[in-house]
């Protein structure tokens, strides 16, 4: 039994830091958005090299979290549950990183008048990340509070869907070509699909949550 | 021999094993929150010091409802209770043991003529329905308890987890604990009267009764029933009949062990008596009724929606079938061990109306005109008695069973040598052993002559109308050591 709490407290502490990466892994994005839209570009590659790192380290602890439950037994009722959180969480960086890959990449010439609308709408998926990240907190310490969080989560959604859509309004507007127009809705999109992805774990969680519940 | 009578009762102790054993940990070992091998371990560590420490009270009731006096009975009531439970446990269907073991006793009182005590049944019976009842309600009112600390827990999920771990093995072992001390009585209760068991002096610190020698072989076949079969029978009774999540097994488990516990504890039966609070008879109930109890309270605490009802249904339909089965297959097997197979079943009695007898009823404020028909006249079963009597007027059934016991006749010599010789001493103080003394060599007809000499000393005085609990429990007490004197004294 003693061993079992020390694997009890050392499983808590991985899946600790895993969301810590996680939240670190949105903030890190808006932070290399910035970097973009304002042309440092040697910046916003070393913020891309450290979500490439983040990203692999979330992918270890998400495996190891997985093959302690699995070998220990430990939370046999909610171990599928919690692997499917962490799974569909971890989707959300990578879909954070496909998208500063795809800048990296592209190096779409994004028009100086779209930047605020751009930052609104990736501080808006950030901070649906922000808010996915203290929901799976709180599913695991403190079950009363994950339908604020998961609310929260939803009006970032909403948010990010409604600002990308009057981004996407703006690009089609523009007098520019055709094919750069369908280049930087491309992008557009990439960043709503974050909080997409925030929003996905949500869904599940809140059932997760309702099952949990006495 | 006697070894192999016994052999009924431990085939019933492994069936108890593998039947009731499910009950308590089947949950906890279906959600994987404990492994077979710790859940089997802890219920045969348990259920074993259950049963040899505080298994003495649910038995006495047993033996009130039919006292099987010959050992070829008592293996045949065993034999025919573990069929019963085997066959239905193969249905993939929880059974209450102890239903199926009354109705196997019935069955012998019906075969031996004898009348069955109706007061002892139906404090039986009903205890099972208040056990059911008792149990939803224990388990619902610890749902709500539970309820807000595990929704606004601040615990981390592995943390609760552990805790609930930790807990299903405490509670675990309470239940197991329980189960011992009041299913003993089913599997080795009717080997009690008839026990073979010598006392065995420890280095003179302790001394291990022959009853509870008989206990620790019944508990000994409890543990083999555990290993090789309770884990089929987890696994009917935590997935197939109820899923519960590892919370509300707990909650179900600790209902099931505080009711057990209720229903067992010779220390909480005194405890309630001399704070002067209502008492809860000691008797055997049923492990399955009280874990499906549980489930129904917890379910209907969450509203009634996740019940099972046709399961429900399905598994009160064997709790009504069961004691019947084991009724005709003990009626049956009688027969046949008896008449087939030449042995004694019961101990031969005969009853007669002689003018001592009549005189004592007389005495005791019963209707003597009522007695015309059996007046003078010898009987060998209470049930020809019975048919005499029962349709004379200001006889209730109560005065007939009563008067039957004053006609019986039973033939005793007060031998104290032989008493503490057999070790049935334990259990009698040096005064009441110094009132046997003086009446050493003494010879009696029936069973009060005796009872009506010693109550002239204070040491085994009952009291005649008893009023509260404390003296109707000192008669019941004395009424214990009674039925010890006329099983030890008796004569040929």
């Amino acid at each position: 039994m003693a061993l079992l709490l020390k694997t009890t407290r050392f499983v808590e502490s991985q899946i600790d830091t895993f969301l810590d990466i996680v939240s670190d892994s949105a903030t890190t994005f808006q932070l290399a958005v910035e970097d973009y839209l304002a042309g440092r570009i040697e910046q916003f590659e070393e913020r891309l090299a450290q979500i490439r790192e983040f990203e692999h380290r979330a992918d270890d602890l998400r495996v190891s979290i997985e093959r302690f439950l699995y070998e220990r037994t430990l939370i046999p009722e909610n171990r599928g549950d919690v692997l499917a959180i962490l799974e569909n969480t971890d989707e959300v960086i990578d879909n954070i990183k496909d998208s500063l890959l795809q800048f990296s990449i592209e190096m779409p010439q994004i028009p100086e008048e779209l930047d605020d609308l751009w930052m609104q709408t990736t501080r808006a998926s950030v901070a649906a990340v922000e808010q996915l990240v203290f929901a799976v907190r709180s599913f695991f310490r403190d079950l009363s509070a994950v339908n604020n969080y998961i609310h929260k989560v939803y009006f970032f959604e909403r948010e990010a869907d409604h600002i990308g859509e009057r981004l996407r309004r703006q690009i089609f507007g523009m007098e520019i070509e055709l094919s750069r127009k369908s280049q930087l809705r491309f992008f557009a999109i990439h960043i709503e699909k974050i909080s997409d992805a925030a929003q996905n774990v949500c869904d599940r969680l809140s059932i997760y949550t309702i099952k949990r519940q006495l | 021999m006697i070894f192999i009578y016994l052999l009924s009762g431990l085939f019933l102790g492994w069936s108890l094993g593998a039947n009731d054993t499910g009950n308590i940990f089947g949950a906890a070992v279906e959600t994987r929150m404990l492994k077979f091998k710790k859940a089997a371990l802890i219920a045969s560590i348990f259920i074993t010091l259950g049963a040899v420490l505080e298994g003495a009270g649910p038995s006495g009731t047993l033996g009130r409802l039919g006292s099987v006096d010959a050992l070829g009975g008592a293996f045949t009531v065993a034999l025919a209770a573990a069929i019963t439970i085997t066959v239905i446990v193969r249905l993939r269907i929880p059974v209450s043991t102890s239903q199926t073991i009354v109705g196997a006793i019935i069955g012998w009182n019906y075969f031996s003529g004898r009348l069955t005590d109706y007061g002892s049944l139906v404090t039986i019976a009903s205890s099972w329905v208040v056990a059911f009842v008792l149990s939803a309600a224990i388990a619902a009112l610890l749902f709500y308890l539970v309820k807000p600390w595990v929704n606004r827990s601040k615990t981390h999920l592995l943390e609760q987890d552990l805790m609930i771990r930790y807990a299903l093995i405490v509670v675990g072992a309470f239940g197991a604990y329980s189960l011992g001390a009041n299913n003993i009585a089913n599997v080795v209760g009717v080997f009690v009267p008839v026990s073979p068991f010598k006392d065995i002096s420890l280095g003179g610190f302790y001394t291990i009764s022959g009853i509870q020698q008989l206990y620790l072989m019944g508990a000994l076949s409890i543990v083999v029933g555990i290993y090789t079969y309770s884990h089929k029978v987890m696994r009917t009774v935590g997935k197939d009949l109820f899923h519960l999540s590892p919370i509300t097994a707990l909650v179900a488990l600790l209902a099931e062990a505080i009711v057990l516990f209720l229903f067992a504890s010779r220390g909480l039966y005194n405890l309630l008596l001399s704070l002067g609070l209502p008492t809860i008879p000691l008797v055997p109930v049923s492990s399955t009724q009280v874990i499906v109890g549980a489930v129904v309270g917890i379910g209907l605490a969450k509203g009634g929606k996740n019940i099972r009802y046709n399961i429900l249904a399905r598994i009160s339909l064997a709790w009504v079938a069961a004691p019947v089965i084991a009724f005709l297959i003990s009626y049956t097997a009688l027969f046949i061990i008896q008449n087939v197979f030449e042995q004694t079943v019961q101990q031969e009695t005969s009853y007669i109306f002689d003018r001592i007898s009549i005189t004592k009823i007389d005495r005791d404020g019963f209707n003597t005109n009522a007695l015309a028909t059996v007046n003078g006249r010898s009987f060998l079963t209470e049930q020809a008695i019975y048919r005499e009597l029962k349709d004379q007027a200001g006889l209730s059934r109560k005065d007939i069973t009563r008067v039957i016991s004053l006609a019986e006749i039973h033939l005793m010599q007060v031998d104290v040598p032989k008493l503490i010789g057999s070790g049935m001493h334990r259990g009698f103080s040096d005064a009441e052993l110094d009132v046997l003394s003086s009446l050493q060599d003494v010879s009696y007809r029936h069973k009060w002559q005796l009872k009506e000499a010693l109550a002239r000393h204070p040491e085994f005085e009952i009291y005649l109308n008893p009023e509260t609990e404390i003296q109707k429990n000192h008669n019941r007490i004395v009424e214990g050591k009674l039925q010890t004197l006329y099983r030890s004294f008796k004569t040929e």
